[in-house]
């Protein structure tokens, strides 16, 4: 009987005993997109900051593929010890799995969210000479040429498209929705007049906004942001409790230890509240996220899921 | 006037502005830190251009977190070079072994790669790099006089125009076939087809991946060009049975000759003139600008006949091409903030994270930044062809190693890039594939190159041919309306080339006709 | 019917089962659509049936003019190439850089027509040497070195 209590101490120290030792070898960053846009910029910023106070490398990896499925896939697969993590974004954990029809993951089920490490509102943005200066003129614009305008987006089922289909959804509105590869090539032919309006995020659009080549209507968040004060929500604007964010965070494979991800959470946390890390996360567009706690990231991403599932499939959305 | 010198001013005071700088722990004084960040950049550029697979976007993107420490001229300063550093390196490779490391590279294989098979390898990189400089530093000067205007007049092609653009484009991809003019039309659509494979823009379904997960970005530009190029030809070099050397040991002069200097100086010229301009142009202006300068060198040229065979022109004009194209392809990221292509978007990213707002407004608010970056291409562009000439020696040097030591390296660099793409070994699979396609294809008499060129455009095709029509709610006419002059003129140009190139097809043809005819 | 382009016919017929593979897999997954708004297989539909029509000519073609046989395959060097590379890439993630490369440059050695085991070998140690220099300490790229069963190796 002794022995079998003995044993069972023994068991269950060995986790803490790993924890307590990780990390004790390099840790691998798995960024499932490809290098240079924004997820990628924030994650090897958060590597390079990581490194310092874990005392071991952080390796960011890209793995491009299915707009992020097949690195979120590779993580959540990966083996359950603290060194594999993975940028896990609002794509990869609450649009694709409605918008694909099926994932090789379950967004819930396999993996375990560590922070949230960024929340960037998306603004929607018009064509300086289009007739309309606020959110209601738009919107009595769109129901006076019904199939008239077109609103632009960076990819089919990215935040700024469903944005697009929740605000039609509304405000019953119908405008025509066209894909771009990417932001910038949307934003160009917003600027030379060929598109209407988008819904873009703050990060790109803010430049053009400033520079007074468009024009900003209102955010997608139920608070201001606080680089456009100025600018009203909207949610305010009328269409009650619209509320859209772009995020991603850092995310393990589900059955990661909890002393190992409780280290994770306090070490990211710590990371992006050091000045010059928060300074740069800020120049994103993102104001600090309310969401701090494992706990917290993992009932954000399953409201979330909810939400966007049922906007997938109102919208008619689908990728395959 | 006065203007431009004084702002070419700042901007050369700001790159070898001297500045204490502190590394390592140790502090030093009074040093053109810009500079040397200009030619570590420029370093590194090369260094990677010169090995196959590994490109410039993975590259900066690994630089990123550095750049945070440096001041937001210095990083810059210093992406910049690798960028367009990478262009000089990519010659290399092209002329050496056959290797495109940038799509923009791929016509510079055609005929320097014949002429290094020659022994010309000398003339060939001489001229590469002394185009590249010429056209950079024209270009650089375009881009410190025009920069505005020229931004303004990029924002004019939608995507009419830039369907247009790559008809035109895909009409040229023909012409740099020399053999049968139906296969070389057919490998295009070939290509074509083949880009489409991936996840579509408009309507984000994934195509013809059958369930391969990796498939679902498409195939990679490295991919195939190191299976078709790379592979293909290394085995078409081992087929031959004799213990032959690969590339003759008499090596002629290192530098060209007078001859070859009467040559290439018109094809330099009018390949700068066409790079800088399609340069401008985002989503795919500067991908024309090396095969649209070739097509134009073989349609002018008298000595059309040696293309493909080793023609210094076709070294010269293409060169020339890309690198003008690479140092305007800055100009709508400049002045509109907008990425020409995955370098500038990362450029973008560390401005951004800098907490600089590109656009616009940087020009005026921060012009030590723009200037001093324009000042430092031309600087950067000074430093390759200081770099590059006497390392030609030691390239050619390099040739001289017997073959059956030189290509299981050759493999290694091109299997170790291939991999480094997504990290997955799928795409050296790809790679093996691509090969046997390519050998196949050599075999019946088809050339890659077409179907490369086909394969970059493909996708942007059909991406702009769908949106144009999307916009134009179906109006098919869109493209040749008398409002979108643009587009329609590249249309007729299109056309007018495919009359001039099945011409003497036809010729021929009625020729032969005649002669049958006649006995 | 004689076949007077050996070359010809056999390019004719890759062009025609090229075109016609993606005409069918087109039509049977992805929606046609119209002019319009096209669906994901209309370019593919049209383009292939266009390489189909071309392949047919260029077929046509070899049987009325002359034209060269198909030169000889060389399977070894083909087969070893291929071989090397993807052994190579499989071998990375479990043997590590140091191994896979000393494959990919053993087997590709091979498949040429000089095969001294020496110089192989000594090929092989400057190779790997250069390798590990440039690609991983010089480019930071994340390849294991050492194969996954040895713990102590120095990664970066």
């Amino acid at each position: 009987m002794r022995r079998l209590a003995a044993f069972l101490a023994l068991t269950a120290a060995i986790p803490l005993a790993a924890a307590q030792s990780w990390p004790s070898r390099p840790l691998r960053l798995v960024i499932p997109y490809a290098a240079g846009g924004p997820v990628d910029v924030s994650g090897r910023l958060l590597a390079a900051k990581l490194q310092e106070s874990l005392g071991q490398p952080v390796v960011p990896e890209n793995k491009p593929g299915a707009g992020g499925n097949i690195g979120v896939d590779q993580v959540a697969k990966s083996a359950p010890d603290g060194y594999t993590l993975v940028m896990s974004a609002i794509a990869t954990l609450a649009i694709n799995p409605s918008l694909y029809g099926s994932l090789p993951y379950d967004p819930l089920k396999d993996l375990r969210h560590v922070t949230l490490l960024v929340q960037v509102p998306n603004v929607l943005i018009v064509r300086n000479d289009l007739p309309a200066k606020n959110v209601k003129e738009l919107i009595a614009l769109a129901k006076e040429r019904p199939g008239k305008l077109d609103f632009g987006s960076g990819s089919t089922g990215s935040t700024g498209h469903l944005a697009g289909e929740m605000f039609k959804m509304m405000t019953g509105t119908y405008m025509v929705h066209i894909p771009y590869k990417g932001s910038a090539p949307a934003i160009a032919d917003m600027m030379a007049g060929r598109i209407d309006l988008m819904f873009d995020n703050l990060a790109s659009a803010l430049p053009s906004i400033k520079a007074e080549k468009l024009r900003a209507l209102a955010t997608t968040t139920r608070k201001r942001s606080s680089f456009l004060p100025d600018l009203p929500t909207l949610d305010e604007a009328g269409l009650k409790g619209f509320d859209m964010t772009t995020w991603w965070g850092v995310s393990v494979a589900a059955k990661t230890p909890q002393p190992i991800v409780d280290r994770l959470s306090a070490e990211i946390l710590k990371a992006m509240d050091a000045p010059d890390m928060k300074e740069r996360l800020h120049n994103m567009g993102s104001d600090a996220p309310s969401v701090r706690t494992p706990d917290q990231f993992a009932a954000f991403a399953a409201a979330e899921l909810k939400t966007y599932t049922e906007l997938v499939r109102r919208s008619g959305a689908k990728a395959e | 006037m006065e203007g431009i010198f004084h702002n070419l001013g700042i901007g050369f005071v700001e790159c070898f502005r001297l500045q204490d700088i502190t590394l390592w722990g140790m502090t030093f004084s009074h040093v053109p830190f810009n500079i040397i960040m200009c030619l570590i950049g420029v370093l590194l550029g090369t260094l990677i251009g010169v090995l196959p697979g590994i490109g410039p976007v993975a590259t900066i993107a690994m630089l990123l977190p550095v750049t945070f420490n440096l001041s937001p001229v210095a990083a810059l300063i210093m992406l910049a070079g690798i960028y367009y550093g990478a262009q000089y390196g990519g010659s290399t490779t092209a002329i050496l072994v056959n290797l495109p490391g940038e799509s923009s590279s791929v016509v510079t294989c055609l005929d320097g790669y014949q002429m290094a098979r020659q022994g010309r390898a000398g003339p060939a990189l001489a001229t590469a790099a002394l185009g590249s400089f010429f056209a950079g530093c024209f270009s650089t000067l375009i881009v410190a006089m025009f920069a505005p205007p020229l931004a303004e007049v990029a924002l004019k092609f939608g995507p009419a125009e830039y369907f247009s653009l790559m008809v035109l484009g895909l009409v040229s991809a023909v012409v740099l076939a020399h053999g049968s003019l139906v296969k070389a039309i057919s490998m295009v659509i070939l290509g074509l087809l083949l880009g489409l494979v991936g996840t579509d823009v408009n309507s984000g379904v994934l195509r013809f991946a059958f369930g391969i997960s990796e498939l679902a970005d498409g195939i990679g530009f490295v991919t195939v060009a190191m299976g078709m190029f790379g592979i293909c030809e290394i085995i078409g070099n081992l087929e031959q049975k004799e213990k032959r050397e690969i590339f003759t040991s008499k090596v002629s002069h290192l530098y060209p000759t007078k001859e070859d200097w009467k040559r290439i100086w018109a094809p330099v010229l009018r390949g700068t003139l066409l790079g800088s301009a399609l340069g401008i142009l985002p989503g795919g202006g500067a991908l024309l600008a090396s095969f649209g300068a070739y097509t134009l060198e073989k349609k002018v040229s008298k000595y059309a006949h040696e293309f493909g065979k080793g023609a210094i022109e076709g070294v010269a004009a293409p060169e020339s091409a890309n690198n003008a194209g690479a140092q305007t392809s800055f100009i709508p990221l400049l002045t509109l903030g907008i990425p020409s292509n995955a370098v500038m978007a990362l450029m973008i990213g560390a401005m951004m994270i800098q907490g600089i707002a590109p656009g616009p407004q940087v020009m005026t608010e921060r012009p030590q930044l723009f200037w001093g970056m324009i000042a430092s291409m031309w600087i950067g562009n000074l430093m390759l062809v200081v770099l590059n000439l006497p390392m030609i020696g030691m390239w050619i040097k390099l040739l001289t190693v017997p073959y059956r030591i030189l290509y299981p390296s050759i493999l290694l660099f091109m299997a170790v890039g291939v991999f480094s793409i997504s990290n997955q070994p799928f795409d050296c699979f790809l790679m093996a594939l691509f090969g046997l396609l390519g050998y196949v294809c050599a075999k019946l008499g088809c050339e890659p190159a077409p179907l490369i060129l086909g394969f970059i455009l493909g996708p942007l095709m059909e991406e702009n041919l769908r949106r144009a029509m999307l916009l134009s709610r179906g109006d098919p006419f869109v493209f040749v309306s008398p409002s979108k002059p643009i587009s329609l003129g590249f249309l007729i140009a299109a056309a007018i080339l495919l009359v001039i190139i099945a011409f003497p097809a036809l010729k021929k043809k009625r020729e032969e006709a005649f002669a049958a005819e006649d006995t | 019917m004689k076949i007077k382009s050996q070359q010809d016919f056999w390019a004719g017929l890759m062009f025609i089962a090229f075109g016609l593979f993606f005409v069918i897999v087109s039509q049977m997954h992805y929606q046609m659509g119209t002019a319009v708004r096209m669906g994901p297989g209309y370019f593919p539909t049209v383009l292939g049936g266009i390489l189909a029509l071309l392949g047919l000519i260029v077929l046509g073609g070899s049987l009325a003019e002359a034209g060269p046989d198909v030169p000889k395959f060389h399977f070894r060097p083909l087969i070893f190439l291929a071989a090397s590379s993807l052994a190579f890439a499989y071998l990375l993630k479990p043997l590590g850089l140091m191994l896979a490369s000393a494959a990919l440059i053993f087997i590709s050695a091979y498949g040429g027509h000089e095969f001294k085991f020496k110089e192989v070998a000594w090929l092989t140690v400057v190779l790997v040497i250069s390798s590990v220099v440039v690609f991983v300490w010089g480019l930071a790229l994340p390849f294991p070195v050492c194969p996954s069963f040895i713990e102590s190796c120095p990664i970066r």
